[in-house]
């Protein structure tokens, strides 16, 4: 039954492909009834080129694919829900806005930040880069960073303000829990710690951006502790040199696939940056997401940032899981934070970033 | 497929070195070749090259089935699927149909992924029925659909064997997607006596999210593969009498901005019923929890009509048009 | 059985193949430009984009066929290929019941007994099978009509599949083609086959539009092998109507090949099925 798989359903190389069909071969277990050196002479290619097919169509359609990397594993919802429980969230230190997101930036997601320039996208980018190396005796992750820049927008100044208060507000909770031997997590999260554990990248086009992309699922292979990656941002690249707009569709859709896929494969969270654009309807004209409708579905969060009556205000625009809303924060010289809420009343929130997404209310 | 020895009663290694040698290499060669002409150019006894014409046929083609036959397995296989929401029912005539091909297509949160959890929360638990949820975009979300199924049931143990009615794939490339379809035909095909009841409902969220990045060059490629993508799509609906349930992308036409959905005029033929959602609300600041959703194509139903889902309660409001 | 090739027929079965057939004038006048079609030869192709009621069209022909004479029906059987696992038992069963003065379990087996329906999953195996139906035109003189929906099914697969090589992409439709053209005229049956349109209309439609009337208005763009073009006797371009409130929402453009005589012709689709 398997092996009735047609040849043209596997992803063969176009021209290897047409010189099996060219020479009567349709099925999978056709190619798989002969041998590496019977194909290789009755389709004239080299015996290499054999055996490269071969392996493509038994990786896919035998039970052999044991250690290949190659299975791809189901679940029950309910495990997933274990898995989610689990996981944890990056914390953004906007508790409102972790509310509406149901705890935070979650793992294993594509989260999309989107808003004017100067609204606040980079800075709440960096305060998770921060936070995602909050120790895990504070309820954080103790993860490591990766910062993907491409319009140069990043400020280690910034970064430094943000970690300093970050570790003042640990030794703050610490002070006042002696007993939870939170002293000794303390002694590795330092301010030179956290900036070293943010592994920062520029990328000046759409072509350096992609090719870092492709390149960083080795990195994350030999950073294993990495939980968040964020691309600041990802229109700027994609806004000039596209004459054919169907090619940019088709590039951006692969990058949207491939974000997934590293989010899924190393448990971390994926941030984007976006710019909004104006787009003219037929009644009125409003501010949209750029990048046009189908990158809309690459991620699966998306937050927009926006100005009201000089108010900063998030918008859950899109969510799996949560209701969208919409709520305040504002951005101090300790970084991203709730409106006119001083810190100590913030730590009490931070303590538990673990408790369970609230279910919506009736 | 290529003559070879074994491939049927009579077919010897003489007879093959002796077509191939006069160019006729496969099955396909050999059928639509003119035996008396072949038999004169390869020595070869007519009557052995039409009984091994007639095994072939009888080997490769397909059978008639007789009409009426047909419609007495359909009437006791086929199934209608209630979505759980009266309006969403009403929409598509009750439900989904099993070995159809259903289709959500909406702009980025129009709640596409939405429908599909609670579709799949109430086959789920109120159907009792298996789902495959293959997720392309990582839209699932466990904890959204405990949400939904709180809402149905108190008793957890009837929400704990619920999520474990639905078994979940993650896989973000379009070679992945059909190979997890493909298993899954071949696995269900193997089991004689299934252990645990059949699947049911088939989603996949999304389908235009794995299939976009092949599209678009002047290669033939992409359109192929989608086009490989829709047969098994459609052949899992038929043959396992599953509903299956796909989520595309929309597109702007260019000349006069209406939304239309992705993938283009080869796609539009593959799914029977097509569902477009949208928000109620046009501008992007606004958000609620209510959505329209209209038919734009369908076997039972004309097209064009529309109801209000509400992804609060499911159960639709009295005042839904 | 018979091996296809005319050698061992009977006397009998010869008279089924020559004489047998009924006559499918009175099919669906209002499909063609002209009275008195289709006549036993006839391959019409139906053109048109999705949602413009194809296949609706091909559930009346079936009714039409299936239905006894007594309930204004041909009476006649025909063959359904079904290329895109696109085929709907229970649609066809609905425009029946409809169709059916009084109707019962019974008689609805009775007709769809007059039905045979084929699925074919590549043009290779679509090939195969269209060379073993052969025997099953021979046994069963009844059977008058044959439809396949799509004809256009296999075409990204089988370019692909061809790679850079235009005649190994056409090679199987190519033999599609040559099959079906003797069947047709041995076994004295009619052929509708529908077509999708995929392709947006070239820029430079110099090459389509002028050759035959009819298609220079519509979205047409021919991309089928040249021995399909060939074999075409009358084409149907399906549109749908894009004035609202007109009553009937749907139209086609009806064109004679041979001697370019063209008609439009608007009809509608309920849940009856359709009507001119």
């Amino acid at each position: 039954m398997e092996q009735q798989r047609e040849l043209g359903s596997f992803s063969l190389p176009p021209s290897l492909r047409a010189k099996l069909v060219a020479a009567g071969f349709q099925t999978a277990q056709e190619v798989l009834d002969v041998g590496p050196c019977e194909l290789s002479k009755e389709i004239g290619i080299s015996k290499q080129e054999a055996l490269e097919i071969l392996q493509v169509i038994k990786g896919d359609s035998h039970g052999n694919e044991r250690g290949s990397g190659n299975t791809v594993r189901k679940y029950t919802a309910l495990e997933l829900l274990e898995e989610e429980q689990v996981q944890g969230f990056i914390v953004t230190f906007c508790s409102a806005l972790d509310d509406i997101l149901g705890g935070g930036v979650p793992l294993m997601k594509v989260t999309e930040i989107c808003g004017a320039p100067g609204v606040g996208k980079t800075q709440l980018c960096m305060q998770l880069a921060v936070d995602v190396q909050f120790p895990e005796c504070f309820g954080g992750l103790a993860g490591e960073a990766v910062f993907i820049d491409t319009e140069g927008s990043f400020m280690v100044d910034r970064v430094v303000d943000m970690a300093s208060a970050c570790v003042q507000h640990c030794h703050l909770i610490a002070e006042m829990h002696p007993e939870e031997g939170h002293q000794a997590a303390l002694e590795t999260f330092s301010l030179e710690n956290i900036l070293s554990h943010i592994y920062y990248f520029r990328c000046h086009d759409y072509v350096e951006l992609l090719a870092q992309v492709y390149l960083l699922s080795d990195f994350l292979s030999e950073h294993a502790k990495v939980r968040l990656v964020v691309i600041d941002g990802v229109a700027f690249p994609f806004r000039h040199d596209f004459e054919d707009l169907s090619l940019r569709t088709r590039l951006l859709n692969g990058l949207a696939q491939q974000l997934i896929t590293i989010a899924n494969d190393h448990t971390l969270a994926v941030v984007l940056t976006n710019q909004m654009t104006t787009r003219i309807g037929q009644n009125c004209s409003s501010l949209v997401p750029a990048l046009g409708d189908s990158w809309g579905h690459a991620a699966t969060i998306r937050v927009i940032l926006h100005w009201e009556n000089k108010q900063r205000l998030a918008t859950l625009y899109k969510s799996p899981s949560q209701k969208e809303s919409t709520v305040p924060y504002c951005v101090t010289p300790h970084g991203f934070r709730d409106v006119q809420l001083p810190s100590p009343a913030l730590a009490e929130n931070k303590t538990n970033p673990r408790k369970r997404p609230r279910v919506e209310e009736q | 497929m290529i003559l070879r020895v074994g491939l049927c009663i009579g077919l010897t290694t003489e007879m093959v070195q002796l077509l191939k040698d006069n160019g006729i290499r496969t099955v396909l060669d050999l059928v639509s070749s003119d035996l008396e002409t072949i038999a004169r150019k390869c020595s070869l006894s007519y009557k052995a090259l039409v009984a091994i014409r007639r095994v072939l046929l009888a080997q490769f083609s397909s059978f008639p089935v007789n009409g009426a036959d047909l419609y007495e397995e359909l009437k006791s296989s086929t199934a209608i699927l209630s979505t759980g929401s009266k309006s969403l029912d009403k929409l598509l005539d009750a439900g989904l149909y099993t070995g159809e091909v259903t289709e959500l297509t909406g702009a980025p949160g129009s709640g596409k992924t939405q429908v599909c959890l609670h579709i799949a929360a109430n086959i789920s638990e109120s159907l009792k029925q298996r789902v495959l949820y293959i997720d392309s975009t990582g839209g699932f979300t466990a904890t959204r659909l405990l949400q939904l199924l709180q809402r149905r049931t108190e008793n957890e143990e009837e929400q704990v064997e619920a999520l474990q009615r639905i078994q979940v794939v993650r896989v973000f490339d379009a070679y992945k997607v059909l190979d997890v379809l493909h298993e899954f035909r071949s696995t269900v095909a193997q089991e004689v006596v299934s252990a645990s009841a059949p699947v049911k409902m088939v989603v996949v969220d999304s389908v235009s999210a794995v299939i976009y990045p092949l599209l678009g060059s002047r290669q033939p490629d992409g359109m192929a593969f989608m086009m490989h993508v829709a047969r098994e799509l459609k052949t899992l609906a038929k043959e396992l009498g599953v509903a299956v349930v796909v989520t595309n992308h929309v597109t702007r036409d260019a000349s006069c901005g209406q939304v239309k959905p992705a993938l283009g005029r080869s796609w539009s033929f593959v799914p029977s019923t097509r569902v477009l959602l949208e928000n109620n609300k046009e501008s992007c600041g606004e958000t609620s929890n209510r959505r329209i959703a209209s038919l734009t194509k369908s076997p039972r139903q004309p097209v064009g009509i529309q109801v209000e889902l509400d992804f609060e309660s499911w159960e639709p409001a009295e005042d839904a048009c | 059985m018979v091996d296809g090739l005319g050698k061992a027929e009977s006397g009998a079965q010869l008279l089924a193949r020559l004489e047998g057939r009924s006559s499918l004038k009175s099919l669906e006048p209002s499909l063609f430009a002209e009275d008195g079609y289709p006549i036993h030869g006839d391959i019409v192709e139906f053109h048109g984009p999705e949602g413009t009621g194809k296949t609706e069209m091909l559930y009346h022909l079936i009714v039409r066929c299936i239905l006894p004479k007594a309930g204004g029906g041909l009476e006649v059987g025909l063959l359904f290929i079904d290329t895109d696992s696109h085929f709907d038992m229970l649609r066809l069963v609905t425009v029946l019941e409809h169709r059916l003065s009084q109707s019962s379990e019974e008689l609805i087996k009775q007709c769809l007994g007059r039905f045979f329906l084929v699925t074919c999953s590549s043009s290779a195996q679509l090939l195969l099978t269209l060379h073993s139906l052969e025997n099953m035109f021979c046994s069963h003189p009844s059977l008058c009509l044959l439809i396949i929906d799509s004809m256009s099914a296999f075409y990204w697969i089988d370019r692909a599949n061809g790679g850079e090589n235009l005649s190994l992409q056409e090679a199987n439709l190519r033999r599609c083609a040559q099959c079906l053209g003797k069947l047709v005229r041995e076994y004295h049956l009619a052929l509708f086959a529908t077509t999708q349109t995929i392709m947006q209309k070239s820029s430079n439609s110099a090459e389509s539009s002028g050759k035959h009337p009819g298609e220079a208005h519509v979205d047409y763009r021919p991309y089928l092998c040249k021995s399909w073009q060939q074999l075409i006797t009358h084409r149907v371009f399906f549109s749908k109507q894009c004035h609202p409130g007109s009553a009937k929402g749907f139209s086609i453009t009806s064109c004679h090949i041979h001697n370019n005589s063209v008609v439009k012709r608007p009809f509608s689709i309920s849940e009856c099925g359709v009507q001119f």
